[in-house]
């Protein structure tokens, strides 16, 4: 959020100056727009948008919304599935906060004022960030169990890697987004840049860098219910299973589950901000 | 850590102070002259204000003064040493201190934990980081947050206070810190008038007390004249006048504003 608002700012000072940067920015919008509705005329939309028995299954599927399973068989299995969803996605975003925190402190470039070294160690970690998230968790996940098997080791990892990649990344554009005033502040008591860092930047950032780790965790939820499409255990594990069958109301009753595991990390991160705030 | 053993615990701070001459120091960004060649020479405990028009070269005068700029021309001698060949950070903060206008404070951090962060300099990083968690030294930081007069505010946020305590818990940090020289870049036009006096009245009182020469920049005249013994006028990074406070007169204040901006013009009839 910090960092659009700053780039906005930025774009109306230097507009003001260069009015050539306007206008060919006016141009690429014309060309992404005229891309987009290119690629809507490309799309077939006449065959097999949705094949013939479809609209039947998904009445079918609408229509076991009310009349959920609730036998204590899928009750059970549907808390034991959770439990492992949640735990897959926090162990996972455990392990992303152990690379995303050093990697984005050392991204952001702030540790050190020597150019040089700025310009080396904020380039290879960026570089490496990049690579951890531009391959999709499951990806990731096809990968380790081909490596290691059906193992929970497996899914930790495969969720841990890009989230650590995209954590970092965010976290080094908040910690370099904090307002510099009080940084020189502290700078003119005499404090180092790693003093510096503990006492104006982290304390600044902090709020934001907490609040986009609470939506990742809700990201990682949703993505651990979908790694275990690949067999790993869990929600998507079961949903599968009931969509083989097909049995829709246990489908249902695994997806409210889900939806309520999502709910209660979103309230729980909103009392969290609120504190934070106080 | 000698300066921290020697501090009186009455006072809170050394009463060490210095002088602070300048020779020949001018400052340029590119073609612009933000300071001309300027020499001055401001004695151990004395209070100088400069004043003069947004632009003028106060500012950039105070940044040179606190190190955070370099000279283009010339050196500035702080205590008998020069400024330029000091090492930054430590040893200049012992001799150096500076508040600002606003956004002084770590807003996520107690006030007393940015009292506390004028010895951020002299911490090791072990004890900062515990600092961060659990404050320690909390003995010297209370006293300085008491002598502001804002004590009761010592585990509040800092960015949830107003204005005023802002500034008077910048000036418990400068107590913290401890240096020989005080600067101020326009230290209370952030505030309302009343307000605005009585901080500055804090500042001066406690630079007064401990001899410590105070050097400001200054928005209101009145403020100004009321406060410091010695004004500096500066227009366009040059001199115009330099004079104690009682000789300067209304026509020398009237040509320092004069024709800058009307604003700036009214403002200073309203206040005169």
């Amino acid at each position: 959020m910090t960092s659009m608002t700053s780039m906005t700012s930025m774009t109306s000072r230097d507009s003001a100056q260069k009015p050539k940067l306007l206008e060919s920015r006016r141009v690429l919008t014309l060309i992404l727009l005229a891309a987009f509705i290119w690629s809507l005329l490309n799309l077939d939309w006449t065959s097999g948008f949705i094949h013939s028995g479809g609209i039947r299954a998904m009445g079918e599927f609408a229509s076991a919304l009310f009349s959920l399973d609730l036998s204590i068989d899928t009750l059970t299995t549907a808390i034991s599935a959770s439990w492992t969803t949640v735990a897959y996605a926090i162990a996972g975003l455990t392990l992303a906060l152990l690379i995303g925190i050093p990697l984005g402190a050392i991204g952001s470039g702030v540790l050190t004022k020597s150019a040089w070294v700025k310009f080396s160690s904020t380039g290879v970690t960026r570089f490496a960030l990049a690579f951890f998230r531009s391959i999709h968790e499951l990806v990731w996940a096809w990968l380790f169990v081909a490596a290691i098997g059906l193992s929970p080791i497996a899914a930790v990892l495969a969720l841990a890697i890009p989230y650590g990649g995209i954590l970092g990344r965010i976290y080094a554009e908040l910690l370099q987004d904090v307002p510099e005033a009080p940084l020189q502040s502290l700078r003119s008591t005499g404090a180092s840049e790693w003093r510096v860092f503990w006492y104006g930047r982290l304390p600044m950032a902090l709020p934001d860098m907490l609040s986009y780790t609470f939506y990742r965790l809700e990201c990682g939820i949703r993505s651990a219910a979908i790694m275990s499409f690949v067999g790993l255990g869990g929600l998507g594990h079961e949903v599968r299973i009931a969509l083989d069958d097909p049995a829709y109301p246990q489908v249902w009753t695994y997806l409210l589950f889900l939806i309520g595991l999502v709910v209660i990390v979103d309230v729980w991160s909103t009392m969290v901000r609120r504190r934070l705030s106080e | 850590m000698a300066l921290l053993k020697n501090r009186d615990q009455e006072t809170l701070y050394s009463s060490a102070s210095c002088a602070v001459e300048l020779t020949g120091v001018s400052k340029q960004y590119g073609q612009k002259e933000a300071v001309a060649p300027l020499s001055l020479s401001i004695n151990p405990g004395e209070r100088v204000a400069f004043l003069g028009p947004s632009g003028g070269g106060k500012t950039t005068l105070l940044r040179l003064l606190s190190g955070q700029l370099e000279t283009s021309t010339g050196t500035i001698m702080l205590c008998h040493r020069d400024l330029a060949t000091m090492p930054t950070g430590h040893e200049v903060s012992q001799l150096v201190g500076m508040i600002h206008q606003q956004f002084d404070l770590v807003p996520n951090l107690s006030a007393l934990q940015n009292a506390l962060a004028g010895q951020l300099g002299e911490w090791s990083l072990l004890k900062s980081l515990v600092s961060l968690v659990w404050p320690l030294n909390r003995g010297i930081g209370l006293s300085a947050l008491a002598r502001v007069g804002v004590e009761g505010i010592a585990y509040q946020r800092a960015g949830s206070l107003s204005g005023g305590e802002q500034q008077r818990v910048a000036i418990a940090r400068l107590l913290v810190q401890d240096p020989q020289v005080i600067l101020a870049d326009e230290p209370v036009s952030s505030l309302d008038p009343a307000r605005a006096g009585e901080v500055l009245q804090l500042l001066v009182g406690i630079a007064e007390e401990a001899g410590k020469t105070l050097i400001a920049s200054m928005h209101s005249v009145e403020l100004a004249r009321e406060h410091f013994s010695r004004l500096i006028g500066l227009r366009n990074g040059v001199v115009i006048f330099d004079l104690p406070s009682h000789e300067v007169t209304e026509d020398m204040l009237h040509d320092l504003y004069d024709l800058y901006d009307l604003y700036d013009l009214q403002g200073l009839r309203a206040e005169a």
